[in-house]
């Protein structure tokens, strides 16, 4: 449906800001910045040599995941054996750490992953802010344009606890107005050029379990980031009403831009999943995804909360991230990976999020649990999901 | 870098920023900056290498080229194949060397050659 190559569009503004080869926009944006056109429904990045720097990091991610992640696990059980640790040992993080971190490979394959992390970023942000103006413009212009809607809230005031810069993405989701543009080209990385047309979000959309009684008019996404999911929603449930919500602002920005680009009638607003505006028994399904490994125990048991409330009786709640669909892992190398996500990707409510048992927070919060649920993410055969009692 | 528009009031806040900029992770900080040189030049390096690449292709196939041909250049699926191909290859020549680990390693104090008997 939204396979094209094409080469779109802008004004004199974009071009006055430096990027090059633009034509008119015949679509909705009324400035719409693709110099180099589209592959599929990605807006391809504005520069040969800036697409090339981010498949060499694609390519380099790969190996780092296969080559230096085996060079790393071997190293890893070799040490735990030098210091007579069985294998399946139970290692408290502390322990793992000091085992693990002292040692030059462990160090190299942290250096190596990190850094592409960081350079997946950087490389794209310095590029916006190069043109910050222009991609200003895009985003005012999107936010006046239809189809769908946004609603920001200049006095929503935020927790300390989503102002980290997960993923050490830089300025986080909240302190960079470019951080929706940023991510959508980091991520691709970190997904190895596999989802350059949402593939994931697609999967996980179609994988939506519906109510029983199958009405399905009213969808929500909680944290819904640049939208991707919300989008795929919509394609999934084309007569539902569609919702996304986020607490940060230029990722909610971002997203009406690719909404309205593509044409995609979803409306967005911005507030705290754990505080909606929404009102009780509205929703038919509420989703959403790698939300609670984002968040506190206090945030997560607050956004289960708040998914009860706004869905109908019978409605389906729908949650997918790490360990919704699998069990958490636990041997010395998952810990040692863990922690570096953790305290070197930023991750910082990760273990929070690990020590939680959200199946049985969402039984407290009324839910009928089934944790075989239909599957979401690759690589799991199940995926927890919970009913709101009819 | 250069922001304008972009310090507008009411679409970002203040943030949290993380010190992962600033961990040592080879021991050294020094180290920690030569191998972040290394995969930067690597990124360069590649990128340099597929616009010869592009370049090449273009001019094979139109007898012609141009910067705009180069930015506009769309690869199709089969030669997005190839450079990816290529691209892994690069990376394994440059950087595979990382991945042998500290197994099978030879210590420099190692008095006497392993394979005499």
């Amino acid at each position: 449906m939204f396979q094209r190559r094409s080469f779109l569009l802008s004004s004199a503004a974009a071009a006055a800001a430096g990027l090059t080869a633009f034509k008119a926009n015949a679509k909705g944006l009324p400035l719409d910045i693709e110099p180099r056109g589209t592959n599929g429904i990605l807006e391809r990045l504005p520069r040969v040599d800036l697409e090339s720097a981010q498949d060499f990091m694609t390519g380099y991610r790969v190996f780092i995941n296969q080559e230096l992640n085996r060079a790393a696990m071997t190293r890893c059980n070799e040490i735990l054996k030098a210091n007579g640790i069985p294998l399946d040992a139970p290692l408290s993080m502390e322990d793992t750490v000091k085992l693990m971190a002292p040692d030059p490979t462990m160090g190299l394959y942290i250096h190596n992953w990190e850094n592409t992390q960081r350079a997946m970023w950087a490389t794209v942000q310095v590029e916006a802010h190069k043109n910050a103006d222009a991609y200003m413009d895009e985003m005012d212009g999107a936010m006046k344009a239809g189809p769908g809607s946004l609603e920001l809230d200049s006095k929503l005031v935020l927790p300390p606890y989503v102002k980290h810069e997960i993923h050490i993405q830089p300025g986080g989701y909240v302190g960079d107005p470019f951080a929706g543009y940023i991510y959508l080209h980091g991520q691709n990385v970190v997904f190895s050029g596999g989802n350059f047309q949402d593939n994931a979000q697609i999967n996980f959309a179609n994988a939506v379990p519906t109510p029983a009684d199958g009405k399905v008019g009213r969808v929500l996404e909680q944290g819904c980031s640049i939208g991707q999911l919300t989008m795929a929603l919509k394609l999934r449930f084309p007569k539902a009403e569609v919702w996304g919500d986020d607490v940060a602002a230029p990722m909610l920005r971002y997203a009406k831009v690719l909404a309205v680009d593509r044409g995609i009638d979803v409306n967005f607003m911005q507030q705290l999943s754990e505080q909606s505006k929404f009102p009780t028994n509205h929703f038919d399904v509420v989703m959403n995804n790698l939300l609670f490994h984002e968040v506190t125990t206090e945030g997560a048991r607050g956004i289960i909360a708040e998914a009860y409330r706004t869905l109908r009786p019978g409605g389906v709640f729908y949650p997918i991230d790490l360990f919704t669909g699998s069990a958490k892992p636990s041997s010395a190398y998952s810990q040692f990976r863990a922690w570096q996500d953790y305290r070197w990707n930023s991750e910082v409510w990760r273990m929070e999020y690990t020590a939680l048992d959200l199946e049985g927070e969402m039984r407290k919060a009324g839910f009928i649990v089934n944790e075989k649920g239909p599957t979401a993410r690759r690589g799991t055969d199940r995926n927890v999901m919970g009913t709101k009692p009819a | 870098m250069a922001t304008s528009k972009s310090d507008l009031k009411g679409y970002t806040t203040d943030f949290i920023k993380s010190d992962t900029d600033k961990a040592v992770f080879l021991g050294n900080p020094l180290m920690d900056d030569m191998m972040t040189a290394l995969i930067n030049l690597g990124a360069e390096t590649w990128a340099n290498r597929r616009r010869v690449k592009i370049i090449e292709m273009l001019f094979e196939k139109n007898g012609k080229i141009s910067r705009e041909m180069v930015e506009a250049y769309m690869p199709t699926p089969e030669q997005e194949k190839q450079m990816q191909v290529e691209r892994d290859e690069f990376i394994r020549t440059a950087f595979g060397h990382f991945a042998r680990g500290a197994t099978d390693i030879v210590a420099l104090s190692t008095l006497n050659p392993t394979s005499k008997k």
